[in-house]
């Protein structure tokens, strides 16, 4: 098992090994999460092909709900696809710039990196949710951010 | 039923998208990205476009632009579909020549909806 020995010479160099490594996962994870999202995006199709010729009224309404239910549900993907593009570009930037910059975004100070971090993240509901990570230090449940998911807004010019 | 061009660079996106708006009846053809909408659009005319803001080779706002510079696309409803919400994205979405700005995650239903209106 692991000893002393087994401790790299350089902590600098561990620490940008890390982050190029979480990178390449976080990379892996997004291609890999795609394949079944679409997967699940075509049984929805085939879903609605087969409730078109077909059923009783109730069981044609509940089903037509249901699908309006997982289409509003699988946009997880999308969002989850755009902050783990986001903590990549981060661990990018991280490898990429010598340890007293390493808070990302360019950023020197914590401040600075709240700031980029909050026009990064431009959706209300990420806002409330970093505003509560900030204040808590975690997500409590049935306050609505971060638990269940919202629906987005529109507006017509 | 209306001719719509859903553009997205999210294949999953794309796909719910489609299955929204074809579970009301209209028919629905995707892009990829701005450059491949006009490509779409310029073969085939559509009577509403719904797209994404941020996509690789041209985003959202550019291909808005690039749709009411033809004549064919000047008084076509264009309508962005992204997770972005600030006033500043929404006013440049506007000043393109945007008709309207939806914010995802979208009910199908209330997409729906929205095309019926700006198709009136």
């Amino acid at each position: 098992m692991g000893t002393a020995d087994a401790q790299p010479p350089c902590g600098c160099e561990t620490l940008e090994v890390s982050a190029e490594a979480a990178a390449i996962l976080l990379s892996f994870a997004m291609h890999e999460s795609e394949a079944p999202a679409v997967e699940l995006g075509s049984a929805l199709e085939r879903i609605d092909q087969g409730l078109r010729p077909c059923a009783g009224a109730p069981a044609r309404e509940l089903l037509t709900r249901d699908l309006a239910a997982c289409v509003r549900a699988l946009q997880f993907h999308d969002r989850l696809m755009q902050q783990l593009a986001v903590i990549r570009n981060l661990l990018t930037r991280l490898a990429d710039h010598p340890l007293p910059q390493m808070a990302g975004f360019g950023a020197q100070r914590w401040e600075e990196l709240l700031a980029a971090l909050r026009e990064r993240l431009a959706a209300d509901t990420h806002d409330e949710l970093l505003e509560l990570l900030m204040r808590t230090g975690g997500v409590s449940s049935g306050d609505g951010a971060g638990g269940e998911q919202a629906e987005g807004t529109s507006e017509l010019f | 039923m209306a001719r719509i061009l859903a553009v997205d660079d999210s294949p999953s996106m794309r796909q719910l998208v489609k299955l929204a708006l074809s579970s009301g009846g209209h028919e629905v053809d995707v892009a990829t990205d701005g450059v491949e909408a006009l490509q779409v659009a310029e073969k085939q005319q559509f009577d509403v476009v719904i797209t994404d803001v941020n996509m690789p080779n041209m985003d959202g706002i550019s291909l808005v632009r690039e749709l009411r510079r033809r004549t064919n696309y000047r008084f076509v409803p264009l309508l962005m579909l992204t997770t972005e919400s600030t006033a500043e994205r929404k006013q440049q979405g506007k000043e393109a020549g945007a008709t309207g700005w939806l914010v995802k995650p979208f009910d199908p239903n209330r997409l729906l909806s929205i095309v019926a209106k700006v198709l009136t």
